[in-house]
């Protein structure tokens, strides 16, 4: 058998020790372990590798966070879900279609300051959101980290 | 309190609520976050910030799911974004053990040279190594934990076994007796 194969076998052993079902059959990995004594040394060893770390168990902590976290949490709160984010966007769309519709209104000048409705209204659906419409969002995978 | 409630009360902003949350899972995350990093001290740095990054985030998270999983995508970022902007710390613990405890059934030299050779390790091995054998993670929760398909598992497993057996090797590690 080639090189690759010999690894192959040797991965596939592995896997089905841990419970995994892999692509080569028991009788597959036996048979070349019985004709190769290199794959025989190789999972003999790695075998005794994975019992002595089965054996290990983790160190126990007894280090307290909470005391780092507290005073960091009187800045934080829990951001809106994805579905709450939009619901400000919808109102806000709704509102700046009725501004719409209202400066369509012929023969009717409300002045400068009703200029500045959607300005304002954007704003405030920001503000509310509390977030910045310029930032540039770095932490993607935490955000699609809701498995 | 079981985890839902006391998220549920989280997201209202209860911080006590947040901090049975922070007191029930600390130890596991510093346990996995210390596997990833190596020291303690920036374990410590990566888990409160985690912990912070999870009470922003916890709307995001789907009830229905169990929070560790979960949390651990967000600690594992923390760790690997922490470890990406500094150097290695040496390993600061009273007794040079940060990962294993003692166990009755096995040498101390040995779990020591055992540690030594994982610290050794990159952290992606030191990481999958301790979640198969500390926490007896199968491949498919392993796979779901680190978002890959279970033949990578299978092979970075292998790979990650065979240079820490190469490591042991180099430390005249005499407890790998085939079995």
């Amino acid at each position: 058998m080639t090189k690759l194969n010999c690894e192959s076998v040797c991965m596939a052993s592995m896997a089905i020790a841990d419970g995994y079902q892999c692509e080569l059959s028991s009788d597959q990995i036996e048979a070349h372990l019985a004709s190769c004594a290199d794959c025989r040394r190789e999972v003999g060893q790695l075998r005794a590798l994975s019992s002595l770390l089965d054996a290990q168990e983790r160190r126990q902590r007894t280090e307290n966070v909470w005391q780092r976290v507290e005073p960091r949490l009187s800045d934080a709160s829990p951001a809106p879900s994805n579905s709450q984010t939009w619901h400000p966007f919808i109102l806000l769309g709704g509102l700046l279609l009725g501004y719409r519709i209202v400066e369509m209104v012929p023969d009717r000048d409300f002045g400068f300051i009703f200029k500045l409705v959607p300005v304002l209204l954007v704003i405030a659906a920001f503000s509310y959101l509390r977030e910045n419409p310029f930032k540039i969002n770095s932490e993607l995978r935490l955000e699609g980290g809701t498995r | 309190m079981d985890d839902r409630a006391a998220i549920e009360r989280c997201r209202a902003g209860d911080k006590e609520a947040f901090r049975y949350v922070v007191e029930h899972y600390q130890a596991e995350a510093i346990g996995h976050a210390v596997a990833i990093l190596g020291n303690r001290e920036d374990a410590m740095d990566a888990v409160q910030e985690a912990f912070i990054d999870t009470f922003q985030a916890l709307n995001r998270l789907d009830l229905t799911r169990r929070f560790y999983p979960w949390f651990y995508i967000i600690l594992r970022n923390r760790c690997y974004k922490l470890a990406a902007g500094r150097k290695r710390r040496e390993v600061s613990s009273s007794d040079g053990m940060e990962i294993l405890a003692p166990t009755s059934n096995i040498q101390p030299e040995d779990t020591m040279l055992l540690e030594q050779a994982m610290f050794e390790l990159p952290a992606e091995d030191r990481e999958l190594i301790t979640l198969r054998h500390l926490d007896g993670l199968s491949y498919q929760e392993l796979a779901k934990r680190l978002e890959v398909p279970q033949g990578t598992i299978m092979s970075r497993l292998y790979h990650a076994r065979k240079r820490l057996r190469e490591k042991l090797k180099r430390h005249s590690f005499t407890g790998l007796s085939e079995g």
